[in-house]
């Protein structure tokens, strides 16, 4: 059978690599479900996928994970230096994500007394993003960001554009007239298909995060928990002009005390999920330019 | 004494073999699990049911067996029982996930070691050798992208599903939805079956070369699947023994009476055995444990497996070749299960949450996984994964020192040996960031 090859010329192509830390893989996987990079893009290192040992000198360097252990932190320092462009991607490479659950001192008591190992990498004292340690040009954000949005990020696309909140592209309904006194739990009770989530007495955060996901989880009735940040009216912004926007939207739409909402935002107890995926201000590190946020 | 080093690629996770040799004896090969992220802590002071959303992060691979896991063990803590049609879509999430984790082991993280190449996205047409098809890396992705589709229909998010919830599931799926999907399995299913053959030729050309399919001893097998035909949304663990009996089956909560759990000091994983025995769990465990699989092309693979291997069959490269049986399974259950009413109204039970402990079993990729919980305050007190890669440790530090032993003599070390040790550890598909979670 005559055979052409065509597409895998690989010299030609400009060479990305993907450099996973602690993390979960999530990205990753977002990754492999798009295709319309294989011809065009040649990936040099993924161990994911990939048997190589070394992140050569390459185009685009995506980041995934967090920096937990000592190893995480010389091969990220390792890796940037060669590459043309850094791209951190997910929300445990830019806010810490769900690994921040462990920066809490008393589950840090716990986990460094019961963690002694010989002959691996050290774990460090907490789980920090990748910014902590080296610059970044993009910032890719989402509990893992969209096949679509990694597409839109690797090819540098300038007609991309998200839409700005997770609640444009929800297209649920929003009521003046139903408004709850109460938040209702976590994920129980029957969800209307239609009316808007915040209407319904759930903790929807969509209002305010960054949009381009989707909707992926509130159009089938789960509260958007924030995994894409704040959106570019809010990023640079501090955390508390997050939280007053959403208690501004909580507000408007419902009779819920506002104390209520507030506890419910900044309690660790009650939220403690789900601001793990949203807290980019509250960390002490200098904000982030809406610039480079897709 | 020498250490040999050999860092892992292709599998989901951070880990490296080390093997210790003198004068050209093994003296022990070891498995090392290099991440951790301490999830049994990290949810500690969690309120319990928002675990469902929290705990698919501890690995993006097999997120949703972790997501049903978490829900069926608040639902044994609070004493629900979910309707009949939630079982039916927490069922097709399971799918989702066989096909997309099956996909990508056979295709993404082993077919490059039958082809001999870095990755599947650096076959280039001489590479691969004429009879084998170009564009693997396209039509691989196609088919695991099923997979993920199906999770995101099922399942609402498409990595990180939240459509699973105590008492059933928030909604149903669109019967137009389901029906367009059904259409693309359909459609698909050749694909599958295609990539499956050349998988299995490409094998049979690689056991030739090497002149094994693998030489360890038999082992003990532990599955949640049922006897009659693979369930992946589970209730009870059952193990055989290496000659084939059976000898038990345990209920999640009986785990600790009956399988032995340890850790070591050089590795961040875990590992487990049974009466001091190694065990087996993943797709050889399941394929020797079932009478069939139910669905007619995966029936004719497992036909030809077993005319060619016998039941149970112990080479550890089949475990590959199972993997496929069970994509191609996975499949064609999927348009059988969306060819039902999915949409109907009743898709959970309203419950009233209650502090105690749950135990949740469902049957992953890898093998029985469980999540167990234990609630005070509303909050989780006790956290515990038992997860399925812990189950394969001893298997696959056992497989390797067999490989050790046919590479190393006093005088050389054959190369070889480094392929070998990649094949061997693929084989059981471990998952890094599940078993040290």
């Amino acid at each position: 059978m005559q055979q052409s090859k065509t597409s895998m010329n690989h010299k030609d192509l400009p060479q990305f690599a993907v450099l996973q830390l602690s993390g979960c893989a999530g990205c990753e996987v977002s990754l492999l479900n798009a295709n319309e990079w294989i011809e065009k893009f040649d990936l040099v290192y993924m161990p994911l996928v990939v048997s190589a040992y070394e992140v050569p000198p390459v185009d685009v360097l995506l980041i995934s994970g967090g920096v937990r252990s000592d190893e995480d932190l010389y091969n990220l320092r390792r890796a940037v230096r060669f590459s043309k462009k850094v791209i951190a991607v997910g929300t445990c490479a830019i806010s810490g994500g769900v690994a921040n659950l462990g920066n809490r001192d008393e589950v840090r008591e716990l986990f460094m007394s019961q963690t002694e190992r010989r002959d691996l990498p050290r774990l460090l004292p907490k789980s920090q993003p990748v910014d902590a340690f080296v610059d970044v040009d993009l910032y890719l954000p989402g509990c893992p960001p969209t096949p679509e949005l990694f597409m839109a990020a690797l090819f540098d696309d300038k007609e991309f554009k998200p839409s700005k909140t997770v609640c444009q592209e929800c297209g649920r309904k929003k009521l003046k007239d139903m408004k709850p006194k109460h938040l209702t739990g976590f994920q129980r009770g029957e969800v209307d298909p239609d009316i808007c989530l915040i209407n319904q007495g759930y903790l929807c955060i969509g209002s305010s995060t960054r949009g381009g996901c989707r909707a992926l989880c509130t159009r089938p009735g789960h509260p958007c928990v924030g995994c894409r940040g704040p959106s570019d009216m809010l990023i640079e912004k501090d955390s508390k002009a997050w939280l007053e926007s959403i208690q501004r939207v909580f507000a408007a739409l419902t009779d819920i005390p506002p104390e209520e909402i507030r506890e419910a935002l900044v309690s660790p107890q009650l939220a403690l999920f789900l601001f793990q995926f949203s807290d980019y201000a509250g960390t002490g590190r200098p904000l982030r330019s809406k610039e480079k946020v897709l | 004494m020498t250490t040999l080093t050999f860092p892992l690629s292709r599998i989901e996770g951070h880990a490296r073999v080390e093997i210790e040799v003198r004068n050209g004896e093994v003296l022990s090969t070891r498995f090392q699990a290099m991440e951790k992220r301490g999830f049994s802590l990290m949810v500690k002071g969690v309120p319990a049911e928002q675990m469902p959303v929290i705990v698919p992060r501890i690995c993006g691979v097999c997120s949703t067996a972790h997501h049903v896991a978490s829900v069926k063990a608040l639902e044994d803590a609070f004493g629900v029982q979910p309707p009949p049609l939630a079982g039916t879509i927490r069922e097709l999430l399971m799918l989702g996930q066989l096909i997309q984790n099956q996909a990508t082991s056979l295709f993404v993280f082993t077919m490059p070691d039958r082809l001999g190449v870095e990755s599947i996205f650096h076959v280039s047409a001489e590479e691969a050798g004429k009879d084998v098809q170009f564009n693997i890396a396209r039509r691989a992705l196609m088919v695991r992208k099923l997979g993920t589709d199906l999770i995101t229909l099922a399942g609402g998010q498409f990595i990180h599903p939240v459509k699973a919830v105590v008492g059933g599931v928030s909604s149903g799926v669109d019967s137009g939805k389901a029906a367009a999907f059904q259409q693309r399995l359909k459609v698909a299913l050749p694909t599958a079956c295609e990539l499956v053959d050349m998988y299995w030729d490409i094998s049979l050309r690689m056991k030739d070369r090497i002149g094994t399919w693998g030489d360890d001893q038999p082992a003990y097998y532990i599955t949640s699947t049922r006897p009659e035909q693979p369930s992946f949304d589970t209730d009870s663990i059952r193990v055989m023994d290496p000659a084939g009996d059976y000898c038990g089956e345990y209920t999640a909560a009986q785990f600790h009476d009956t399988i032995t759990y340890e850790e070591t000091d050089y590795s961040y994983a875990g590992r487990t055995s049974y009466k001091d025995g190694v065990m087996r769990a993943n797709s050889l465990a399941r394929a020797n444990m079932t009478r069939r699989m139910g669905t007619k092309l995966a029936d004719g693979y497992l036909k030809r497996l077993r005319e060619k291997f016998g039941s149970p069959a112990h080479p550890i490269l089949l475990f590959d070749l199972c993997r496929g049986i069970e994509l191609v399974y996975a499949v064609e259950r999927a348009v059988e299960l969306l060819a039902l009413p999915l949409d109907e109204e009743d898709t959970d039970v309203p419950y009233t949450p209650r502090d105690g402990e749950g135990w949740g079993l469902v049957e992953a990729p890898r093998g029985p996984l469980i999540h167990h919980y234990v609630i005070e305050n509303g909050k989780i007190a006790t956290g515990e994964f038992i997860i399925p890669t812990v189950h394969n440790m001893l298997a696959i530090e056992r497989a390797l020192r067999v490989a050790a032993e046919r590479y190393i003599t006093a005088d050389n070390v054959n190369m070889e040996l480094e392929r070998a040790v990649g094949r061997v550890v693929r084989a059981f598909d471990p998952c890094i960031a599940c078993a040290t979670h």
